[in-house]
């Protein structure tokens, strides 16, 4: 009875505590649409971004198969995941809440298009709105480059941007570019993001103390914020710009979780010395008793 | 046990009716084929149990991925826990010189060895392939307390075989000449393990020096043995094994399962074998005092134990506590900790239930309750693993022990029965020389 009691006071709590957290999205942002239609090429490759990044979650859409998690995440055949917007859908992949990781710096503003058009095919009451020519302002170009270089006496990464604009390969100029260190998992990013000058270059100051490999290799991504309208380019370069950092591996000391021949030489004496201590006795006990036996033996030959 | 012995004793008349008394039951009896008949019988199909588990694998058994240790663990905590008993009454209680412990001494080191002969056992029960036993020695990590504990345990067992063995020397020298009822083997076994000896004092002297050697040395090695076996739970991060009292919580609960071990066995040789006169009311109310001594401190850190993380009910120790104190496995946990701690407890503190039959009863809940506890100990925790229980069988989030499993178990506690059986039944299970040394010098204070 008293356990009935508690959890149906539980599922109360629950439910308050996840209706005051409705997830909040700016108008802005809800009214966002995608530049691009929605077709099999993007399904196909949303589906591919879905069950690498979204399915360990969020489970196999229409299946009801998500981990339970608190709050618990959303089926994408559901109601309540197509009853989102397309620019909520886009606002929640870029922000993120609580168990629910941002993809900002993880997949490019065109995949995340993707992700969301593989996640509409299981509506199909869906009709996608198109942004208007105008919303991807901005220049727009073909064949874009990017080279990454290090200015060494100022310690900045340059990035020099060229792209096919009205037949003629030329310099960028008022792009936005994001610069990113590659991390064990992930990106991290470098500076601010910057806009290309007249000459299709922009400027990062790069950290002093940012850890590179053992040789100070340090692989940076640069990439176009408005992927829509350039296209996705990416610059992935490896530069020798990091402190050289040796990690031995955790199994190259004695340690308790190496390997018998690495044990903590602690270990091995405490062990050891018990071990041997202990059976030392034993043996020795063991000779007493033919000692007993010889005592004996000795007085019957008297 | 004095370092000097006086072997007048060895004159006194009364050296004859003790020992005597004490050979009457030595030897084959009806009762004894009967007892060991059905004995046998229920080990063949208990082995009977491990050969499908032999031929199959664990799959037979109700252990699955995430609860992986079951009963066969939480029976081999039992038995190291029983097997303590041995040097907590021959060595502690006798090194400081209760000379009430003598009669029993030999009782609670039949205990240990069988216990501890079996606990080995136990684990290979656990195996799914038993053949890669030798691996552990092969490939074993010193850094893994699985190892520790293997060590132990087997350095445990020989001490403890040595330390029932050597008081038995003299005498089986005292009844080889007294032998006359039992068959013709028995009488060479006593020769041959008696090994000469013809209570010459520097004989006594070797012996007293070497069992001197053996009742320190066990105290370490006992301690050992079971702070071992709770470090193989307690060097984890899971709830209700994630604890720094482990090692004094298993030992003191040792100590409470194996005193009630010994009462039983106790109760049993002196109805049996009419040793009324050597188990008296006296040791049957000396062992409860013990009982009592050794519960309320287990219970003190039971307290501990779940008072503690109770308070603070951090989220994976508050779900296990839940588990234990309203959940599903509440009704094991406050009849184990109720009939086999609390109420004992009480009882015990009145002379009445210290006599013989009471304190019988009340040590079969104890010893009972005590296997339990290792249950309660062992196998909830794994039910909430840290990791999430994603689309397995429901047959893998529950346990249930299987018959085939279970049979096992009883096979284990029926081998261990049987060593009991065989080491009270043809040998004194009761010191006599130490016993007769002990009436003599009574005797001669008496004189004087």
């Amino acid at each position: 009875m008293i356990k009935r009691y508690f959890s149906l006071l539980l599922i109360v709590l629950i439910s308050l505590r996840l209706s005051a957290q409705v997830w909040v999205v700016p108008a802005e942002n809800e009214t966002r649409k995608s530049p691009f239609a929605f077709d099999d090429a993007s399904r196909k490759a949303g589906s591919d971004l879905y069950y690498t990044n979204c399915k360990s979650c969020h489970g196999e859409p229409g299946k009801n198969n998500a981990i339970p998690l608190v709050p618990p995440p959303p089926d994408m055949a559901s109601a309540k995941m197509q009853g989102n917007s397309d620019g909520a859908m886009q606002y929640k992949l870029i922000s993120g809440r609580g168990p629910m990781p941002s993809f900002k710096n993880t997949l490019s503003a065109t995949d995340l298009w993707r992700v969301i058009s593989f996640v509409r095919s299981f509506n199909p009451s869906y009709k996608q709105e198109i942004a208007s020519a105008s919303a991807a302002a901005g220049t727009s170009a073909q064949n874009v480059k990017i080279v990454l270089s290090w200015l060494k006496e100022t310690n900045q990464v340059q990035a020099s941007i060229s792209g096919v604009k009205d037949k003629v390969n030329q310099p960028l100029a008022g792009a936005e570019v994001k610069l990113f260190a590659k991390r064990y998992f992930g990106y991290l990013l470098v500076d601010e993001p910057r806009t290309t000058d007249a000459l299709g270059k922009a400027v990062f100051n790069f950290p002093k103390d940012l850890p590179g490999d053992s040789t100070g290799y340090v692989q940076l991504v640069a990439s176009l914020t408005n992927d829509v309208a350039f296209g996705e380019t990416k610059a992935d370069t490896s530069l020798v710009i990091g402190v050289p950092t040796y990690r031995p591996p955790l199994t190259e000391k004695r340690a308790m979780w190496n390997v018998v021949s690495k044990a903590p030489i602690w270990l091995l004496l405490s062990y050891t010395i018990a071990v041997f201590g202990a059976w030392g006795f034993i043996i020795y006990v063991l000779l007493q008793i033919r000692a007993i036996y010889r005592a004996g033996g000795r007085k019957e030959n008297d | 046990m004095a370092s000097e012995v006086n072997t007048d004793f060895l004159h006194n008349k009364k050296l004859d009716s003790i020992a005597a008394d004490i050979l009457r039951p030595v030897g084959i009896t009806q009762g004894f084929i009967v007892w060991m008949g059905f004995l046998g019988i229920s080990l063949l199909a208990c082995i009977y149990a491990y050969y499908i588990q032999f031929d199959k694998g664990l799959i037979v058994t109700g252990l699955r991925d995430y609860i992986s240790w079951g009963m066969y663990i939480a029976n081999f905590v039992f038995f190291v826990a029983t097997s303590l008993v041995g040097m907590l009454i021959s060595s502690v209680l006798g090194l400081i010189g209760l000379k009430w412990v003598k009669p029993i001494a030999r009782i609670a080191e039949i205990i240990a060895v069988a216990f501890a002969a079996i606990a080995g056992l136990v684990i290979v029960s656990d195996m799914g392939r038993p053949e890669r036993l030798p691996y552990v020695f092969l490939y074993g990590r010193i850094q893994s307390p699985i190892i520790w504990d293997v060590t132990v345990v087997t350095t445990y067992l020989v001490i403890s075989t040595l330390l029932y063995f050597l008081p038995l020397i003299p005498d089986l020298a005292i009844s080889k000449g007294r032998m006359g009822h039992t068959p013709k083997w028995l009488q060479q076994t006593y020769e041959i393990l008696s090994v000469k000896w013809n209570h010459t004092p520097k004989q006594y002297q070797i012996l007293m020096k070497a069992v001197r050697i053996m009742l320190i040395l066990i105290i370490p090695t006992a301690f050992a043995i079971h702070t071992v076996t709770s470090w193989l739970f307690a060097v984890t991060l899971r709830p209700g094994w994630d604890s720094s009292i482990f090692g004094p919580y298993f030992l003191t609960g040792a100590f409470v399962a194996g005193s009630a071990a010994v009462v039983i066995l106790m109760y049993f040789v002196r109805v049996n074998y009419k040793l009324d006169k050597y188990l008296t009311t006296h040791h049957f109310d000396m062992m409860g005092k013990l009982l009592v001594l050794v519960s309320i401190v287990y219970l003190y850190f039971n307290i501990n134990e779940y008072l503690v993380p109770g308070f603070k009910m951090k989220t994976a120790e508050a779900i296990h506590l839940h588990d234990l104190f309203v959940g599903e496995y509440a009704l094991m946990f406050w009849s184990v900790q109720l009939l086999g701690l609390v109420i004992p407890i009480i009882l015990l503190l009145f002379k009445f239930f210290r006599k013989p039959f009471p304190m019988f009863v009340i040590s079969v809940f104890v010893l009972v309750a005590a296997w339990f506890k290792r249950f309660i100990i062992v196998v909830p925790t794994q039910d909430h693993p840290f990791l999430p229980i994603q689309r397995v069988p429901h047959e893998w989030m529950v346990y249930h022990p299987t018959i085939v499993e279970s049979a096992i178990t009883m096979g284990t506690i029926i081998l261990a029965v049987i060593i009991i059986t065989i080491l009270v039944k043809f040998f004194p299970v009761i010191p006599i020389w130490e016993v007769a040394e002990e009436q003599n010098e009574l005797d001669s204070k008496t004189k004087e």
